[in-house]
């Protein structure tokens, strides 16, 4: 007895059984569903170890850099833009209710109403002032407000656009996940304000939190809608409740389990995850469907019905396994791929496809065995279409006809299909944005757009130069202090202070012993007082030298580098130390534009940096430069989050680097939400052509070993690697953008539509051992496989099709996708396989008819 | 022995404590302005060096010196500050000088040695960060005791405990601050400030006093960013009252010279 046979007594001996563990895990499954958790953090697409992310996160804590909620208001009928008393007051009534929202960090908030003035007062002073407390009385104000914001570089073009006719308010939250609600908070009292002036909640935290709520609907939608409209199909198809039913449950089954299984391990539902449902259902039912109708087909009415289904199942059981392995096999390719969530989805689906398989020929039996009888005969009513006049029937042997006769002028035209797809590939553009998830008039997109039109650009990256540690460590301080302590005998109480000092960082090592040095200088003898310090010099000149982007050089080196940036059209705008230091330098000096410059020594740029920490916000700076002065951040306003955009800065910069090489002991990283999209995307298309290799090779080895031929394996692999080539082409030659849905697309579909070769060559094969001729087997093979092979394509096809209706733009993508290269396949599979093998000598060879016959 | 020792100690404190309730003010202006006076107005004038140890909310440091000296005009009234910074040593001789005035806006003077450069200053308001400490100018010099209203919420055995509103809200961050304060020093001992949500987000705190000339001063202290998490320690040492300033110290020469004879350390 095969196995298929064993599977099949078992389940058709012991229905209640199955029925009960089915229930049971069906249960179990369930009951992890409500834990749901959904994770729509870009980031989460590198794992938590990977390096930039790590560097990222680092940089994060190390400039306190917060994610950020942006609100626009724009006012495009005042003459004067925002820049008018009554636009004023509302952002300022908006402002004060931000700060007061639990979940932000109001002492981080940027607003007009929160940021500092310096600017000249008659006499020569200066004066350091809120920008603006309260709102301007009366249109003079607002233009004082304006004058003041035009003349501070950190500012203008980031809190009000250049045009005046748009300001932001940077929201800075403790935790990403609360963005939506805070967005709603904020949302609440923007619709409390003027509606003269138009509002705009934009930033990725808000896109990320939406995202997870609309998928929640998208899920709550699409994915029973797909269940409706593959139960419809098939309503239409087989037009019987039982046989529909029984197919119908194996899908939900399915995917309750598949999904439980995720959710009960711990993973997040990621936008890949949460397609599960819709990519399992339209597999999960294709096979029953194959055991049902021909097991209707076989059984006559009275017989013992396991006899029917022994004969069904032996014919079956060998392309079911394979079909399923191969989509299996598509999907757990994307394992090779090194993003997490990418990872969990290919998985899951592979699990969700063997499992399918597996009650395919389980549950069905069973499902079978409980039958009435008088069941068992309606069943024998459902309508399979095997009208040979109909429509379709006829297509399909035309088809099968032309295919025949014009197989060298097919092969040419494929050739050439496949020659613009390779010349379509090459021009495909590797791109993503995740505020493109959403579609173009979503309100966020919106926001998006009129934010990024108005101000030099609301997409955040950080430029880190990190100066090392070597030569100005603690331990070549330590070494110069041996040395004087020994000239003025202190040995043995340094070693004393020494030891009692912790710390290893230079700065606070050196504070520590300045303050332990100063107290020995005071109490000990009068004679060691010359000798403590020394010390003293000592520690403070290694710490002066240590605080590398005080010194003119380094500020010079990042001056230009900004200067660089701002010159690229890219970049919007970059804010970094020199920006602060010029600034505040310009003020102190009388406020003329030409003492917009660096100040010439360490010392000048510390004192006028001391003087801007006398202000409201001192540690602003610190979003800049770390306290140890060792580390600085550019950040840089880019106009676009396109990563198309953000790579090509990246290589800018490398080139001015080139060309312009750091100072030394000097290094350049980069952080920010923008980069770390590039950073998974380059992952994401390397990992890709991984997964689509191997894919490759799995599929074409089980294809080799299914068919027991090389030729035919490889003739297998045809129709998709057309398909696949052709649809890649096609996105090249539109200039649709390579992206998530569409890189995680070419693997699995590989795994998919080699179903319908499999089908095609198993039946070729048989016909032909049967017929011995090829047009004879052609035109048999034309009538039911090609039907049913055509019918299952458009099962899946149209199955995947409730995904146009999802408000995220990422679903509608894999839905288009997914139906489109279902149905190029089944068509590329019966017309070009066709076309090739009747070009192919020795068909006898082919189908292993000669050992067949020598093997009887 | 012990036990009598122990037993007359219990009886003295009881005495002492006795004493101070019976002498327990009521007017509430009244412990406003001795505490005004207690920690701003010891002896004629005074001298100080003031380190503070600078930590933000990730325990980074930075330490900034510096020599305080000032002068009386009047008790309770106007007064000029000098500070002359020492550390790091990047802004060595750099100056501030405060011409503190009790009514209207105090005068100030930036002397940025590197820069060569003496620039008077005005500020909108005096709640601005003390050379990047959590400290404001106005922890530093003094709030006028006029911009509240006070009220006495409390007392105990150690502390009056105060509760100010600003009269005027919208010049400063604070919605309302408590104060406790010494009754037999009058210093104020804790100051708590809330916001407008009526959370506390701000904290200075006395952490330890020492008498001077037989004034009771304080030598170490901290402030609070709750928020944050960041805090700055601040700390007295070689404090002299009554050393004799001239008004003529507290001069825009003494901004680019700074007075040596005053900045020495007394031994």
């Amino acid at each position: 007895m095969s196995l298929a046979d064993r599977l099949v007594v078992g389940a058709m001996r012991y229905p209640r059984r199955i029925f009960l563990v089915l229930t049971a895990i069906v249960l179990l499954a369930g009951w992890q569903l409500p834990s749901i958790q959904v994770d729509t953090d870009p980031e989460n697409m590198l794992p938590h170890d990977q390096p930039d992310r790590l560097f990222h996160d680092r940089m994060k804590q190390r400039f306190a850099l917060y994610d950020l909620i942006v609100v626009g208001v724009v006012n495009e009928q005042h003459p004067a833009g925002i820049y008018n008393s009554q636009t004023l007051a509302q952002l300022h009534t908006l402002s004060a209710s931000i700060a007061e929202m639990a979940g932000v960090v109001r002492q981080e908030q940027m607003a007009l109403d929160r940021v500092d003035n310096i600017r000249q007062q008659p006499g020569g002073g200066i004066r350091f002032d809120w920008l603006m407390k309260q709102p301007p009385a009366d249109q003079a104000g607002a233009g004082e407000v304006r004058r003041a914001v035009e003349r501070l570089p950190l500012l203008q073009n980031t809190l009000v656009s250049g045009d005046g006719r748009a300001a932001a308010l940077y929201v800075p939250i403790v935790d990403k996940s609360e963005s939506y609600r805070l967005a709603n908070e904020i949302q609440a009292v923007i619709d409390t304000l003027d509606p003269a002036d138009q509002y705009h909640i934009a930033g990725l935290p808000v896109a990320e939190d939406t995202f997870g709520v609309e998928m929640f609907v998208q899920m709550a939608i699409s994915a029973p809608l797909a269940g409706l409209m593959i139960f419809l199909l098939m309503w239409l198809f087989f037009r019987s409740m039982l046989l529909v039913g029984a197919a119908m449950i194996v899908a939900l089954v399915s995917v309750i389990v598949t999904m439980g299984l995720l959710i009960g391990q711990g993973y997040t539902v990621h936008i890949m995850s949460s397609m599960i449902p819709i990519f399992l259902m339209p597999i999960a039912v294709v096979d029953s469907v194959h055991i049902l109708s021909e097991f209707a087909d076989r059984y006559r009415p009275g017989e013992e019905p396991k006899a029917a289904l022994r004969t069904v199942m032996a014919h079956l059981f060998t392309p079911m396994l394979y079909t399923s392995l191969t989509s299996a096999v598509g999907f757990a390719s994307l394992a090779f791929t090194p993003i997490p969530p990418v990872q969990v989805f290919g998985l899951h689906v592979a699990f969700g496809i063997l499992l399918a398989f597996l009650l395919t020929v389980l549950f069905v039996p069973a499902y079978i065995a409980s039958l009435s009888p008088a069941r068992l005969a309606r069943l024998k009513d459902h309508r399979i279409d095997e009208n040979t006049q109909g429509l379709l029937a006829r297509l399909l042997s035309a088809t099968g006809r032309f295919a025949l006769l014009r197989a060298k002028g097919l092969l040419i035209l494929f050739a050439a299909l496949a020659a613009l797809s390779l010349y379509g590939v090459s021009q495909i553009q590797i791109n993503d944005n995740p505020v493109r998830w959403f579609k173009q008039d979503h309100r966020l997109r919106v926001a998006d757009r009129v934010m990024n039109e108005h101000f030099a650009g609301i997409y955040d990256a950080f430029l880190v130069l990190e100066k090392a540690s070597d030569g100005s460590g603690t331990e070549a301080l330590d070494r110069r202090l041996d040395q004087l302590a020994q000239q003025y005998g202190l040995q043995q109480p340094l070693a004393a202070i020494r030891n009692a000092t912790e710390t290893n960082e230079l700065q606070s090592y050196g504070n520590a012993l300045i303050v332990a040095f100063d107290e020995a200088s005071f109490s000990g003898s009068a004679e060691d007082e010359a000798g403590w310090l020394a010390l003293i010099d000592t520690v403070e000149q290694a710490q002066m030298q240590a605080r590398y982007f005080l010194d003119p050089e380094a500020l010079g080196y990042l001056d230009r580098l900004q200067a660089y940036l701002d010159a690229n059209d890219r970049v919007g705008k970059s804010n970094a130390l020199p920006t602060l230091v010029k600034t505040v330098y310009r003020e102190l000096q009388g406020g003329a534009d030409e003492q917009y410059r660096l100040p010439a020594s360490q010392q000048a740029v510390a004192q006028t940096l001391l003087s801007f920490q006398s202000s409201h916000r001192p540690t602003d700076l610190w979003h800049m430069v770390t306290p140890d002065y060792r580390s600085a951040a550019i950040w840089l306003q880019l106009k676009s989050g396109d990563n198309r955009d953000m790579s090509a800065v990246i290589e800018q910069v490398d080139a001015y680097l080139a060309t312009h090489p750091l100072p030394p002991g000097v290094s350049a990283n980069w952080a920010g939400l923008t980069y770390i999209n590039v950073v998974w995307q380059e992952q994401m298309v390397s990992g890709m052509l991984a997964s689509l290799l191997s894919a490759f090779v799995a599929v074409l080895l089980m294809m080799i070993l299914l068919f027991r031929s090389l030729t035919l394996g490889l003739l297998s692999m045809l129709p998709l690697s057309v398909t696949i080539l052709f649809i890649y082409g096609l996105i090249g030659w539109v200039g649709k953008d390579y992206d998530m849905p569409i890189a995680v697309l070419s693997a699995l579909t590989l795994g998919l539509s080699v179903d319908f070769a499999i089908h095609y060559l198993e039946r070729a094969r048989a016909i032909f051992r049967r017929s011995g001729e090829w047009p004879a087997t052609v035109a048999e093979l034309y009538q039911g496989p090609s039907r049913a092979i055509s019918r299952n394509a458009v099962v899946i096809a149209i199955g995947f099709t409730p995904l146009l209706l999802a408000p995220l733009v990422p679903y509608i993508t894999v839905g288009f996708f997914l139906a489109t290269i279902m149905a190029v396949s089944a068509l590329v599979t019966l017309l070009l396989l066709p076309a090739v093998i009747g070009l192919i000598k020795g068909k006898q060879r082919l189908f292993g008819v000669r050992e067949e016959i020598e093997n009887v | 022995m012990y036990n009598w020792l122990a037993r007359s100690l219990v009886l003295l404190g009881a005495m002492l404590s006795n004493v101070s309730l019976a002498a327990d003010l009521t007017d509430v202006d009244e412990i406003v302005r001795r505490a005004n006076l207690a920690a701003y107005y010891q002896g004629a004038d005074g001298r100080a060096e003031a380190r503070m140890i600078i930590r933000d909310g990730q325990g980074r440091e930075q330490m900034r010196q510096f020599t305080i000296l000032r002068r009386d005009r009047s008790d309770g009234g106007d007064q000029d500050f000098l500070v002359v910074f020492s550390r790091p040593a990047d802004v060595r001789n750099t100056v501030f000088m405060v011409a503190k005035h009790t009514e209207g806006e105090d005068d100030r003077w930036l002397y940025l040695p590197s820069l060569d450069l003496v620039k008077r200053i005005s500020a909108g308001d005096k709640r601005t960060s003390f050379v990047g400490s959590h400290y404001f100018y106005e922890d530093v010099s003094g709030r006028n005791i006029r911009d509240d209203q006070h009220r006495l919420l409390g007392s105990d055995e150690r502390f009056y405990l105060i509760g100010s509103t600003p009269k005027d809200p919208a010049s400063v961050e604070f919605a309302r601050y408590q104060v406790w304060i010494d009754k037999q020093t009058f210093l104020p001992m804790t100051i708590e400030y809330y916001d407008s949500g009526d959370r506390s987000y701000r904290k200075v705190e006395v952490i330890e006093t020492e008498t001077v000339q037989g004034h009771p001063t304080v030598t170490r202290s901290q402030v609070s960013d709750l928020r944050s998490g960041g805090s700055t320690r601040m700390e007295f040492r070689f404090i002299r009252y009554d050393l004799g300033m001239e008004p003529g110290l507290f001069s825009e020469r003494s901004l680019r010279n700074p007075p040596r004879e005053w900045l020495q350390r007394p031994h």
